[in-house]
């Protein structure tokens, strides 16, 4: 078989280059027991250079897999614990008065750092949600009068926490939509249970050691950019997000009364984004129909509006992106 | 004096009258089963006539009986004289005979109801029975009672063919002759000036999904796309055709499954020993639409072969017999 020169060098490049992959998957296995998709959308997240929206119950080892991941990549990591006062400039940081040099001086906030776990985002007010989102989206931040450059990679993890609803605010869709990936993570299996048990009651626990460095990473997202998506694939990605719109045109009747509204085209351009890392995470320079299925359910569930007739019915957001993949044409 | 001739006179008319009777020598009574009823509650009245043989009195309440409504209505309609009474005849001896009438009463309303005096005519000559007065009380519901069901419908005997024809059908039969008449008239017209349409085709029979797929892979090998640099169009054709059969001939949903989904159900399926034929046309296929791929002339051959081959192997085997039957048959004659 012959093949265009482009997609054979592409090829070569990303088996070259993906090796770091199985290693940070290794690392993350020494620290995280199961939780292999949680590991596979920070990966893609981070080759996309996009964000993760991760809701799960406590104890999922949410922290521990992106503290994990910023000390396999080497790179730096703050934590926000998202509560009722925080203020924006506790995010995103101040000008502080010296009284030595008799000027204001810029004290940077936890922003100012690759990995960002924004933990239990929605317990602070809309104003620093908006402060970190705005971060995230313009991957800047503006203190006093001087605009600071956020760092590259730079991955915010936010994490909600699906029961304890009271006394919270949540995140509009306007924002979530800035998400690349909503993750939902589960309890593990009993197996998977054991082996934490066994992990943590001991206190040794071998050291972290970083497998690539940020620079590297940098380098692999311009990698990931060039990987080949075919006209095919793009009206595939089309066919779905206007599924989610119009879905009595693709035989969905049923779904018309349970979408309140579609996916927007940052839908469609995350679907995209996200469909060309999974690729790079299977060693391949083109995308397939079979990478936009693996991430569509992550990029399109925070996306798509549901009626209060599908809350009466317990129907989620999953089933009806399941029950869209099932009924539009692959190419 | 005047006093006396009235009395003399109302004396001499009261015995005249009790001869005419006398000598007519009919009697009549009358009396009730009971004078305290329920409502609804059957009562019967019985009236004993006693006359002379071959007299053919009449009794005043047939001319009273609404023959429509099967009764006779007295005391302001609140009383029912049942039509439906039986009489018997006895024998008296001496020329006479005892007519006993049984008639049905029933009461709807509570009340104190009089029935009036029957009158049985003979000839010119009457006789008058005694009223009768009775009590119907209403029939005490309370909430414990059960109210029983309706009885069922009794199904009418000797029913003829048109009872079960719909009353809306007899009532407008004369739309339906109409519309007959505009048919015939509509396909009489059509035969006489559109020879081509025939009123009554047969439908032609559905072709198999194995006919469908190895006709459209004719078609394709015909249109030689990739001996014309088109191998894009080729393979998306190719999987189409046999994502299409896979849907038609095993119901795997084939056209919204991506190629390891199809696979899978195939590793699944009784298709197990097939699987290599799909596998290189899915593979090949995904290489070519995907990823910019222009496979040998050698890999559009051997997908071309494996559907053709996948298709012909997977024939149902009656279909085969009866081919094989059939080609025997041909060889025979």
């Amino acid at each position: 078989m012959s093949e265009t020169i482009n997609i054979r060098e592409l090829n070569d490049l990303i088996a070259s280059k993906a090796s770091f992959v199985s290693l940070i998957r290794s690392g993350m296995d020494r620290r995280i027991i199961g939780q292999k998709h949680l590991v596979d959308s920070l990966l893609i997240a981070l080759l996309c250079n996009g964000h993760v929206l991760l809701e799960g119950v406590p104890g999922l080892a949410k922290t521990l897999a992106i503290k994990t991941l910023a000390s396999l990549v080497d790179a730096k990591y703050s934590r926000i614990q998202f509560t009722p006062d925080l203020l924006p400039a506790d995010v995103i940081g101040t000008l502080i008065y010296s009284v030595k040099n008799e000027s204001f001086e810029v004290k940077k906030g936890p922003i100012f750092a690759n990995f960002v776990l924004a933990d239990e985002i929605n317990r602070a007010p809309a104003k620093v949600q908006s402060a970190l989102l705005e971060a995230m989206q313009e991957r800047q931040v503006t203190i006093g009068e001087e605009t600071f450059k956020l760092d590259n990679p730079f991955l915010v993890m936010a994490t909600q926490n699906p029961i304890e609803q009271e006394g919270t605010y949540p995140l509009p869709e306007a924002q979530t939509d800035r998400f690349l990936l909503k993750v939902v993570i589960g309890y593990p299996n009993k197996d998977e249970e054991k082996s934490i048990i066994r992990q943590n009651i001991t206190s040794q626990s071998s050291p972290i050691t970083p497998v690539i460095k940020p620079a590297e990473i940098v380098e692999v997202q311009k990698i990931v950019e060039k990987i080949y998506i075919d006209e095919k694939i793009e009206n595939y990605i089309v066919d779905i997000v206007f599924a989610t719109r119009e879905p009595s045109k693709y035989g969905l009747t049923d779904l018309a009364s349970i979408i309140s509204y579609g996916a927007s085209p940052r839908a469609s351009i995350s679907l995209a984004l996200a469909s060309r890392a999974y690729a790079f995470l299977q060693g391949r320079g083109y995308v397939i129909p079979e990478d936009v299925r693996a991430v569509c359910h992550d990029v399109m569930r925070h996306r798509i509006g549901l009626s209060y007739e599908a809350e009466a019915n317990n129907i989620n957001a999953d089933e009806v992106i399941t029950a869209i993949l099932d009924k539009v044409a692959v190419p | 004096m005047i006093k006396k001739i009235s009395s003399l006179f109302i004396l001499f008319s009261a015995l005249f009258g009790l001869q005419t009777a006398e000598g007519a020598n009919v009697s009549i009574s009358a009396k009730l089963d009971s004078v305290n009823v329920l409502m609804g509650t059957l009562n019967t009245l019985h009236l004993e006539i006693v006359e002379n043989k071959g007299s053919n009195g009449r009794l005043s309440l047939f001319q009273q009986i609404d023959r429509a409504r099967g009764y006779a209505a007295v005391c302001g309609d609140s009383v029912e004289l049942d039509a439906n009474f039986t009489v018997d005849t006895i024998e008296l001896g001496s020329g006479k005979v005892q007519l006993n009438y049984s008639i049905p009463v029933q009461a709807f309303d509570s009340g104190t109801y009089t029935l009036p005096k029957f009158v049985y005519y003979v000839g010119k000559d009457s006789v008058v029975s005694k009223s009768l007065t009775f009590n119907v009380y209403p029939v005490n519901v309370t909430a414990e009672d059960q109210i029983a069901p309706y009885a069922p419908a009794f199904e009418p005997d000797g029913k003829r063919w048109y009872d079960w024809v719909p009353d809306w059908i007899l009532d407008f039969w004369w739309i339906f002759i109409i519309l007959v008449l505009a048919i015939c008239a509509g396909l009489y017209t059509m035969r006489n000036y559109n020879k081509k349409v025939i009123p009554f085709i047969s439908p032609k029979p559905q072709p198999k999904p194995w006919e469908i797929a190895l006709g459209s892979l004719q078609r394709l090998k015909s249109r030689k796309l990739w001996e014309q640099g088109m191998e894009k169009e080729y393979f998306t054709d190719l999987t189409d055709i046999l994502r299409s059969y896979l849907y038609e001939r095993f119901g795997i949903n084939a056209m919204e499954m991506t190629t390891r989904q199809i696979m899978d159900k195939i590793y699944e399926s009784d298709l197990k020993d097939k699987k290599d034929y799909v596998k290189q046309i899915l593979n090949v296929a995904d290489f070519v639409k995907f990823a910019k791929v222009r496979p040998l002339p050698a890999d559009s051959i051997a997908a071309y072969e494996n559907a053709k081959k996948f298709v012909e192997e997977t024939i149902p085997a009656e279909k085969e017999d009866s081919s094989e039957k059939s080609i025997k048959e041909g060889g025979e004659a």
